[in-house]
């Protein structure tokens, strides 16, 4: 791990640790409603103040809490547009997926490339620091997981190019 | 594209492939569902350590010289690119190195890693075209999960970037091939399909091209079934070849569906030239002759009669159609029984149409009669029941498929890449019904 | 599979066990090949004569450049009048197939390289006037060839894709063949450029003697002065340059040369699906892994079933 990946992994942490106090509140705005407020942002009082942590421009998370839900967007790191196309298709391929991920956002926040809704019904049935666990693996993998399938491209585009020219020899 | 470029049809079933192009009467490749790849039998969706195989990371020039061969596939992380499919993948399962997977199970595709490289062979080494330039029409068994049909679009339209894609129902698709035949005068897709292949029969009914979910029904007998039967009948009687392979031979040549089992016993001890003679030849050179006798018509007859062959399913096939029509919304019965359509290979033997026929018709009639009876003089107007058998059975989904591939309005009931890049997987959750009320 | 097969599989799994002597059958089948090519196999006449049918694109442009002599060199005998609909037409009776084996295998192997017999036309004329300019330049030493000798010969262009073609022009120490490629997606324009310039860095890393492998965005010099191109201003269309050299154009191994070369854009095509096939397969997986790790995140409270001392078991009511 990198020198500044580790603080930047352990910010995110903390302040994601912060934020996850979570409580049952029933909407003030319809009777019998119960929404995720940073969703609904109806009632300007029961919002937090955002945050983000940010290890450079390229990398950087959001967090906005409210008082029944935190709202977690990730912009993974992209130095070309390989790696772009690469992210953007594994976002796209887990949002796809968003119903066994039960936290996953189905699209992401504007300028973010994958989010996460926390509720207060996701930390009631399920361990918070997990929760934390969860997403700092993700987004330590993520990264990994792009630049690997950068380096197969590569690695792939060469053998390709070099069998298709061998046969000429 | 110009839109010459006939449709694609792939019909991916349990056991066998049917691969070609639409508008032709028979699939152009018929082969395996298998596929061979590297390093044997792996775990499946699991997999050992990581899962994640190899990444070459190396530059070429450390790992040296050029040219391409297995060992250097291994260096290089392009095992994936190292498998076969079809009968390619049984022969090199035979030998060293590889392991055969079956990525459809029980019609539904259980491994999409292997499906898609299996699909990325079919395509471009045995129909050779470009996916770009093709619509593609795919089947699903009844029943297939909505998330099956979103797997399967993804990866023809992001791996393969395939013009258009439809997939259709392989029951509806059945019933659309019976068409060909004569006895149909209006191209219903009402209908039951019995689809009987090498694992499993099926029974269908489709009402006006919906699959009817809550009534399909399954027999676990069908020809893997009857090979075996006849295997059985062989060896009892001590035949110099009782193989597998021979038995295969013997019952789809020989064997044919009589219309009364006791009658035709005595019928073969009149006439002894009803007895035959199959010659074997073994791979070297030497010849054997096996005597056919009475499997000839007993081995169909497991379907009529399964206790002479199994145990614990003893529900005759004509009683089990009847039953799901029975079971079937009131007012689409009439229809049901007027339509009965046979798919699959294992519904090829001669008078197999004829002979089911009969018996549901025989069911039928007691019951009216019953009824009859029972309501004090009423009389019944009689009910029509027929079963449609025609040219196309053996690969009766392939066909219809090529056939409504075929047509011109085919390309607007697809979805097309745009479409899908626009709305998504979930796109091909709803398909407008190809070949229904109100298209030619 | 890494290379394509240069034969079309179906024709000639179908010949081979027609040669072989199964009973004669009536075919009738429309199959496709790559590059809109089109095949009509059928047995219009009897069951033992076999027709079959191309329909190629640019066949027009092909038997500009000298198509029919080579598919007449390749087919002779069996040639009949194109069938309507199609451009060539070659018919097979099994009642007079050679007698030899391998006379039979030939025939078979000649007949699946249908299409890539009917592109060839201009390779070989490209490979031949190379041959000839060669000889004139040989005469000369570089400075003082006239202006004919070092210009090369006229750009021959197949238009075998609606928005794809290939451009052949010869000179006296080279062939160099153009193939003009266009994305219509975004990832496979990104993944391309990474192949493309493998393609082009391979040369210079490992196989010193294969064809040099130019990439550029705009219409390279050589095809200075061919109408109809685009500029290249939107950054869409790519032509990629092979040059080959005079020892890829010996005679021992033009043809072999020319059979490679052609299955070049589909190879490439199919290469990044093959790679768009293998990154999802890892996502799959990897997803696969995410998903572990947030079940962890759910308490193990598995009701265990409790039992009641004579076996009976009950829930408690939460």
């Amino acid at each position: 791990m990198s020198q500044s990946l580790r603080p930047y992994l352990q910010c995110v942490r903390s302040s994601l640790t912060a934020a996850l106090s979570l409580s049952d509140f029933a909407s003030q705005a319809s009777e019998r409603h119960n929404v995720p407020e940073i969703e609904a942002a109806s009632c300007p009082e029961v919002l937090l103040n955002p945050l983000i942590v940010s290890r450079n421009e390229n990398e950087k998370v959001l967090i906005e809490p409210s008082v029944n839900s935190v709202r977690i967007s990730i912009k993974i790191k992209q130095a070309d547009e390989i790696e772009n196309i690469l992210v953007h298709k594994f976002t796209r391929f887990l949002t796809q997926r968003a119903e066994a991920f039960f936290i996953l956002r189905r699209k992401a926040i504007k300028g973010y490339d994958i989010s996460f809704l926390i509720t207060n019904f996701h930390t009631e049935d399920m361990l918070k620091h997990k929760l934390v666990d969860f997403i700092i693996q993700f987004m330590e993998e993520v990264d990994k997981e792009i630049s690997e399938m950068k380096l197969f491209l590569n690695a792939r585009a060469r053998f390709v190019a070099e069998s298709f020219l061998t046969p000429f020899d | 594209m110009a839109s010459q470029t006939p449709a694609i049809v792939m019909d991916n079933g349990t056991g066998f492939s049917k691969l070609g192009f639409a508008g032709n009467d028979a699939p152009s490749f018929v082969f395996p569902t298998a596929i061979a790849t590297r390093g044997g039998v792996s775990g499946g969706g699991g997999g050992s350590g990581s899962g994640r195989p190899a990444i070459a990371n190396k530059p070429s020039y450390l790992t040296g010289g050029s040219g391409s061969g297995g060992a250097l596939a291994a260096k290089r992380g392009t095992e994936d690119l190292d498998f076969s499919i079809g009968d390619e993948a049984l022969a090199a399962s035979a030998g060293p190195g590889y392991g055969i997977h079956y990525p459809v199970r029980h019609g539904q595709v259980e491994n999409w890693d292997h499906m898609e490289r299996f699909w990325s062979n079919s395509i471009f080494k045995y129909l050779r075209v470009e996916p770009e330039d093709h619509y593609f029409l795919l089947t699903e068994p009844p029943l297939n999960p909505p998330e099956n049909r979103e797997n399967t679009a993804e990866i023809m339209f992001e791996s393969f970037n395939c013009a258009g894609l439809y997939i259709a129902v392989q029951a509806v698709l059945a019933l659309a091939a019976s068409w060909t035949s004569a006895k149909v005068a209006d191209r219903s897709l009402t209908g039951i399909v019995v689809d009987s292949g090498d694992g499993v029969t099926h029974v269908i009914p489709v009402a006006e091209g919906y699959v009817i979910g809550s009534s399909i029904k399954s027999i676990p007998i069908a020809g893997r079934d009857i090979t075996y039967f006849v295997q059985s009948l062989l060896r009892d009687r001590g035949e110099a070849d009782s193989s597998l392979k021979t038995a295969e031979r013997v019952k789809e040549e020989y064997c044919y569906v009589c219309p009364d089992m006791v009658k035709e016993f005595a019928r073969f001890d009149r006439e002894p030239d009803r007895f035959l003679k199959h010659t074997v030849t073994a791979p070297n050179g030497r010849s054997v002759t096996v005597d056919v006798g009475y499997e000839r018509f007993l081995a169909p007859e497991i379907f009529f009669n399964p206790e002479i062959y199994s145990s614990d399913f003893l529900t005759p096939l004509p009683t089990v159609v009847d039953g799901v029509i029975q079971q079937s919304p009131i007012d689409v019965r009439r229809g049901l029984y007027k339509n009965i359509v046979l798919s699959g290979g294992s519904t090829l033997y001669k008078d197999f149409g004829r002979r089911l026929q009969r018996d549901i018709r025989h069911l039928v009639d007691a019951r009216l009669r019953a009824s009859e009876a029972r309501s004090g003089g009423a009389k019944s107007g009689g009910l029509d029941v027929q079963v449609v058998t025609h040219k196309r059975q053996r690969h009766g989904p392939w066909f219809g498929g090529s056939l409504l591939g075929q047509t011109p309005e085919f390309r607007s009931y697809c979805h097309t890449k745009a479409e899908y890049d626009e709305i998504g997987p979930s796109i091909v959750r709803r398909f407008a019904l190809l070949g229904g009320p109100g298209s030619t | 599979m890494l290379l394509l097969d240069y034969q079309n599989v179906l024709i000639q799994s179908l010949l081979t066990e027609r040669f072989s002597g199964a009973s004669p059958v009536s075919i009738d089948q429309v199959v496709s090949d790559f590059d809109g090519v089109t095949y009509h196999l059928s047995t219009p006449e009897s069951k033992t004569k076999i027709l079959i049918s191309i329909n190629v694109r640019c066949f027009k442009e092909l038997v500009q450049y000298g198509a029919q002599d080579v598919l007449e060199r390749e087919y002779g005998p069996y040639i009949v009048a194109p069938e309507s609909g199609y451009d060539f037409s070659i018919q097979i009776d099994l009642e007079s197939l050679p007698a030899d084996q391998d006379a039979k295998d030939d025939l078979i192997r000649r007949t699946s390289l249908l299409k890539r017999n009917s592109m060839a036309a201009p390779f070989e004329r490209a490979f031949d006037d190379f041959m000839q300019r060669q000889e004139e330049a040989s005469k000369f030493t570089r400075e003082s060839a006239p202006e004919g000798v070092r210009e090369g010969g006229e750009v021959m262009a197949i238009h075998y894709r609606d928005e794809e073609a290939i451009y052949i022009k010869s000179s006296h120490d080279r062939v160099t063949v153009i193939f003009s490629t266009i994305f219509r997606e975004e990832t496979d324009r990104i993944f391309g450029k990474v192949f493309l310039q493998e393609f082009v860095d391979a040369r210079r890393r490992a196989i010193q003697n294969a064809p040099q492998v130019l990439y550029r965005n705009e219409p390279p010099l050589e095809l200075q002065g061919v109408r109809g191109l685009s500029d290249g201003s939107n950054g869409e269309v790519g032509y990629v340059t092979f040059v080959l050299f005079p020892r890829h154009l010996t005679p021992q191994r033009r043809q072999e040369t020319i059979s490679h070369i052609q299955t070049f854009r589909d190879y490439f095509h199919y290469h990044i699906k093959a790679s768009k096939a293998y990154i999802h397969s890892r996502m799959r997986r990897r997803t696969a892994d995410f998903l572990q790790v947030l079940n962890r995140a759910r308490p193990e409270n598995e009701e265990k079933e409790r039992k009641t001392a004579s076996g009976r078991t009950f829930r408690v009511q939460g």
